[in-house]
């Protein structure tokens, strides 16, 4: 029931909020407060879920229909509730930051914010292919208006681009849902077996790889991340990418353990490359957006080679890093909205010296650089260090690329904090802009302290991402050490 | 008890630094700067209970590991937040500890009147905390985190005057340059893992023993990466001048006294695998020799106060790497000790210069200080003779025993490395002396004139009492060692660590007298060229190689940096923008003419629409009939 | 109980739905198609009667009663839009009415 109950209260206060002709700020709060109650509510799913026990819990399940296999099943596994849980307080920051800016013709806004909010937990909670495939979709439609509507100048270029790319991956994704089902004879992923068909796993392996997205999928994710609403992007990047992760942990692994095999070295080869290469154009990206974008997508390669190297060090990595990336990347992103809202520009060359002046500004943004950098010690770090551990048992040359990776990172990070924060005050930065404001604080620093107590105690996600796992399929899971030296 | 004391060392700085930041504008600047004072020193009391506890301990019971709790696990891999206590890390704690209080101390004179001193104690206390969670860390782990950590904070302090372009810089290639040692760094833990399925040290040194060769020598050269990067060693060290950026009491102990020393103490801690790579063990021994023979040379020609003090830094860590190399663990650990004392009174003299002088560092501009400055002209000296190695002084002690430690050693090792020791006993006699008549003797420069009329003594007393007490540890810190008579400062670090090598009497003295002379050989040449009114090094070619630090940093910008940049816009321009954006626009042109052409059926015609619905069952049901 | 075959009620059938079929696609009048259109759903309606009493099975009764409730909506509907296009003073002509022309 808990588990439909936060299904469906977004989904609901989105219905409110569309429906009453409330005034502006009542609306707004309203919004606020439903996306609130969603984070009340899913600590209160996490205080009832017992994570030494793992397994699918709170779980429920009705039969939809009932010819076809079909049926409304949702629940949590110890990982889908950590990502859960990073997606509503993200998107509980993301409406916070949308009602501070005062958006536009807020009740569309607000509810379809929600409605997004909705469509994401649905995706994480269900334990149905096609009612995970439906949450999948409906994602892309609050997105679709959202960037459309209230994008940026470029904003038609970037809705096309995304829904093009998203749509070519769902719809092969479509195929392969009613394949699998088919020969299976349940949508049900608690009930259906495993399977060996190599097409099928692409189906659903490359609909994941553009929506996370992975080299070289990730054609609409510049254009989408510049042009949508500051808050949009943050939603995008910090927790629709890790729907992406969430399909592979729960579908691409333990349903299709030989293909998944199979193609993990493709798989890996690109999720490598896009680590690169994502790093090396934030190295040069000239503005704010573009360089947490690509920083984005080296991010989801990095993550995606935790998921593919099939050991506990990979997969609990994997689940703590797409948590702590999700928190990190969403305090980026608003934090870059907020020096925009300042300055006007997000352009590296116009901004600098911020930090004289604006104590709150610059200790917040320095503090997320160096958990987006991964500095030893941080929620990132261990992510990323469990993420090099798991993935050198497919070859010690994945667990170089992520070394590498580390380097990377701390360069384009310094090279942004510095843009924003050092030197002397960009041509865009005037005296006036003021320093962070209680509320803009109040929407980050609930982030950063759960960053904070991650980089205290990581072991809280790592260790109970996957106890007592019981899905199908999971491949090689030894303790590294051999015994046999 | 004993290891209460640790946490209480490990923790307080911690609060301190987490008081400072959260009181923000609440609290008055000089509130911080004592908050965090106090609480570096209630580390330091920490510390002593720590080492006093395990002195009283029997020698078999001085070994605690201590686990607060699981800081992360995966599968049947777990690491947890736990310190280990031993001989070594107390002795490391007392000198951070130690030497950290009495500078955050100093700091409070140095950066009163700064705008932003919160901040700046905060980041202290931070990097304190740092760098007693590196040495008192139980696992490889955890040591990395507090060695990222101290890399944070000196990334913070270095660039801690953010409107100054140079200081940032300077700060950024430091956070660089370190994160290529955390990166090889982690990857041997990675190895370390998967061989030994544990990073605790008790388990990895019980293991190693069964780890193939090549293994131990891949951990070994990873940590060696790290160890290099930190340490500024050849080929990393170009970071450590450009630090000097920093306020000085930050050069003072991050880049001289504690962080940068984090080198030796991981070759000395995980001494079992080096042992076990001898090879590695050499290179660091060797590479060690190669950083004190260049940063040497390259202090001859330096100008920046700070700079000549950082570049006798890398030369002195350079000592310690030799003696770590060759496994004479103790005087590795001895001379971090005495050279945190001498160099961090150095540093903090040269401070009172700069603070005198209204933040003037070329020491051009500087001269004839000895009389307006006698108080700090003595610390000063002192300094210098320590560094220098001049009997009963501190570095004495510790210099030669690593000397004649190498000289032990013997075979074309040993001797390569005591020839290279020993020259560069006379080009820190040169340098240093160098610096010192230029600053302190002479007729007063303009500069000096004018401020010895301010009338502003030599620094306020919160400054002066620190240097005061390095000064009493930099002459008589080192008597803890004297061959042959008694040594418990190196049985202490033995019962960690077991030294490989142990000098006779003969060979210490015997050395020690050399060693002596050269360092004066080279005092006195500094002091011929200083009345002469010369350069030490007079031929323009040499001079300009030195200038440019043997042109390291023009290597490295095309060697990385430039091809980075360029490979970076490449991808942009040949790969991001014709292949994934434009394809895209390619796909969506196409789109849009085939469904032009489409289109035209749609007539709009009902009639039509209903005569080819019509056709079209005709069609199915001819297809229909004729399949059947 | 005997009564004419199966094959009969196909014959009246394909007649009419055959007539329905021409006036949709000869007649300009979109009454006269609605009309049509009308007279080929029963056609198909008859169909299913028919097979339905074949075989002695209820479902295509029923299945006959839901197209004739889909058949009253259609025909609301597209009265619906003849008497807007009337009051429009639009031609009622469905060749005239071509905007939907690609």
């Amino acid at each position: 029931m808990l588990t439909t109950a936060l299904i469906l209260l977004p989904v609901a206060g989105a219905l409110v909020v569309a429906v009453l002709p409330l005034p502006r700020e009542t609306t707004a709060g309203l919004a606020l407060l439903v996306a609130l109650m969603e984070v009340g509510l899913w600590i209160v799913a996490a205080a009832r879920f017992d994570f030494d026990d793992g397994g699918l819990q709170l779980g429920t399940s009705r039969e939809w229909v009932e010819s076809l296999g079909i049926s409304y099943s949702v629940g949590f596994y110890g990982f889908s509730l950590w990502l859960t849980g990073a997606a509503v307080i993200a998107s509980a920051a993301a409406i916070g930051y949308a009602v501070w800016v005062g958006r536009d013709r807020p009740r569309a806004y607000h509810a379809l914010m929600l409605l997004l909010t909705g469509a994401i937990v649905a995706t994480f909670a269900s334990q149905d292919l096609l009612l995970f495939y439906v949450s999948f979709e409906a994602m892309l439609i609050p997105l679709y208006v959202l960037v459309g509507v209230w994008g940026g100048a470029r904003r038609q270029a970037a809705t096309l681009t995304f829904v093009v790319y998203t749509m070519a991956g769902s719809l092969l994704m479509l195929a392969s849902v009613v394949a699998f089902g088919v020969t299976q004879g349940t949508f049900s992923l608690v009930d259906s077996g495993t399977s060996d068909n190599v097409w099928v796993f692409l189906g659903f392996a490359i609909a994941f790889a553009i929506k996370a997205p992975l080299f070289p999928f990730h054609g609409w994710l510049p254009l989408a991340y510049r042009e949508a609403p500051v808050e949009v992007a943050a939603v995008l990047s910090a927790i629709v990418s890790k729907t992406a992760i969430y399909g592979f942990l729960r579908i691409g692994l333990p349903k299709f353990p030989e293909p998944a095999d199979d193609l993990s070295g493709v798989i890996l080869v690109l999720a490598a490359a896009g680590l690169v290469y994502g790093s090396l154009l934030a190295f040069r990206a000239p503005d704010l957006r573009g360089v947490i974008a690509y920083s984005s997508m080296a991010q989801m390669g990095l993550i995606t080679l935790g998921v593919f190297a099939f050991d506990d060090l990979g997969l609990d990595g994997a689940v703590l890093q797409s948590v702590a990336h999700g928190l990190v990347s969403a305090s980026m992103f608003l934090l870059v909205g907020m020096v925009e809202h300042r300055c006007g520009t997000g352009e590296l060359a116009s901004l600098g010296g911020m930090a004289r002046g604006r104590p709150l500004l610059a200790t917040v943004v320095m503090v997320a650089g160096m958990i987006a950098l991964a500095v030893p010690g941080s929620a990132t770090f261990a992510g990323e260090f469990l993420i090099m551990a798991g993935v050198y048992g497919q070859g010690w040359g994945y667990s170089v690329v992520v070394a590498l990776g580390i380097v990377l990172a701390a360069m384009y990070t310094l090279r942004i904090i510095s843009a924003i924060l050092h030197v002397k005050p960009g041509p865009a930065v005037r005296d006036e802009a003021l320093d962070l404001r209680t509320g803009e604080l109040a929407l980050i620093l609930p982030m950063i302290l759960a960053l904070l107590v991650l980089s205290a105690w990581p072991a809280l996600i790592s260790q109970s991402s996957f106890a007592g796992e019981e899905l199908s399929g999971w491949t090689a899971y030894p303790p590294p050490p051999e015994e046999t030296r | 008890m004993t290891v209460g004391g640790a946490w209480i060392c490990l923790l307080s700085p911690l609060a301190g630094a987490l008081a400072i930041t959260l009181a923000g504008q609440r609290i008055s600047r000089r509130t911080a700067g004592w908050i965090s004072t106090l609480t570096t020193f209630l580390a330091f009391g920490g510390a002593l209970v720590a080492f006093f506890g395990l002195w009283a301990a029997d020698p078999s019971d001085r070994e605690h590991v201590s686990t607060a709790y699981t800081w992360l696990a995966a599968g049947d891999f777990e690491v947890g937040f736990q310190i280990q206590l031993d001989t070594l890390s107390s002795t490391m704690m007392l000198i951070v500890s130690g030497v950290g209080g009495l500078i955050v101390w100093y700091s409070m004179g140095y950066m009163a009147g700064d705008d932003e001193e919160r901040r700046y104690f905060a980041y202290m206390s931070l990097f304190v905390f740092s760098m007693l969670m590196l040495v008192e860390a139980g696992n490889f782990l955890l040591l990395l985190v507090g060695w990222g950590l101290v890399g944070l904070a000196s990334y913070l302090l270095i660039g801690f005057w953010h409107h100054r372009p140079e200081a940032v810089a300077a700060a950024k290639k430091a956070f660089v340059m370190n994160a290529i040692g955390d990166a090889t760094f982690a990857l041997a833990c990675v190895l370390l893992i998967w061989e030994t399925g544990t990073l605790e040290f008790t388990g990895v040194f019980e293991d190693v023993g069964s780890l193939s060769s090549t293994t131990v020598n891949l951990v070994a050269l990873g940590l060696l990466g790290g160890a290099i990067a930190k340490s500024a060693q050849v080929p990393l060290h170009t970071w450590l001048p450009d630090a000097m950026e920093g306020p000085t009491p930050v050069s003072a102990l991050i880049h001289a006294a504690t962080m940068v020393t984090a080198g030796v103490y991981l070759l000395v801690r995980a001494s079992p695998i080096f042992e076990a790579a001898v090879e590695v063990q050499h290179l660091a021994a060797i590479l060690g020799a190669v950083t004190l023979l260049v940063a040497g040379v390259v202090a001859l020609v330096q100008w920046d106060i700070k700079r000549v003090i950082a570049y006798s830094t890398m030369s002195q860590i350079g000592y310690m790497f030799v003696a770590a190399g060759i496994g004479a663990y103790g005087y590795a650990i001895f001379h971090l000790m005495t050279h945190a004392f001498f160099k961090a009174l150095l540093f903090m003299s040269a401070g009172l210069v700069i603070h005198h002088l209204g933040g003037e560092q070329d020491i051009r501009r500087m001269g004839g200080l000895k009389d307006v400055m006698p108080r700090t002209h003595i610390a000063f000296l002192v300094g210098a003779l320590s560094l220098v190695g001049i009997p009963i002084f501190a570095g004495f002690w510790s210099k030669d025993g690593i000397v004649s430690s190498a000289l032990a050693q013997g075979g074309g090792l040993g001797w390569t490395l005591f020839v290279t020791c020993l020259s560069g006993a006379f080009l820190t006699g040169a340098y240093t002396f160098r610096m010192y008549f230029t600053v302190f003797r002479g007729e007063p420069s303009d500069l000096a004139r004018e401020h010895a009329h301010a009338g502003h003594g030599e620094g306020p007393l919160s400054m002066l009492v620190p240097v005061g007490i390095l000064t009493v540890l930099a002459t008589i810190g080192g008597l803890v060692v004297i061959p042959g008579v008694w040594e418990p400062f190196i049985h202490w670090i033995d019962e960690t660590a077991e030294s490989l090598v142990a000098p006779t009497v003969a060979q210490d003295y015997g050395t020690s007298a050399i060693a002596v002379t050269l360092g004066l050989v080279g005092a006195g040449l500094a002091h011929r060229a200083f009345r002469e009114r010369r350069q030490l090094v007079s031929q323009s070619g040499l001079w300009r190689v030195l200038e440019h630090k043997f042109y390291f940093d023009e290597l490295y910008d095309a060697l990385f940096y430039r091809p980075a940049v360029s490979l970076s816009q490449a991808l942009r321009r040949n790969v991001e923008e014709p292949v994934i954006e434009r394809s895209l626009d390619e796909i969506g042109s196409g789109t849009i003419q085939v469904g032009g052409e489409v289109a035209r059926v749609q007539s709009g015609l009902l009639r039509t629409y209903a005569l080819a619905i019509a056709f079209a069952v005709c069609v199915l049901v001819v297809v229909f009939v004729a399949v059947r | 109980m005997d009564g004419p075959g199966v094959g009969w009620y196909l014959i009246v059938a394909a007649i009419l739905f055959g007539t329905g079929a021409l006036g949709v696609m000869l007649r300009r009048s979109p009454l006269i198609v609605l009309l049509s259109l009308e007279i080929m759903l029963n056609a198909a309606n008859l169909t299913l009667i028919a097979f339905a009493r074949q075989h002695g099975d209820l479902a295509g009764q029923i299945f006959a009663l839901a197209v004739m409730a889909v058949a009253a909506a259609e025909v609301a509907i597209g009265l619906g839009l003849i008497v807007a296009m009337a009051r429009r003073r639009l031609v009622l002509d469905v060749d005239q009415a071509s905007a939907l022309r690609g």
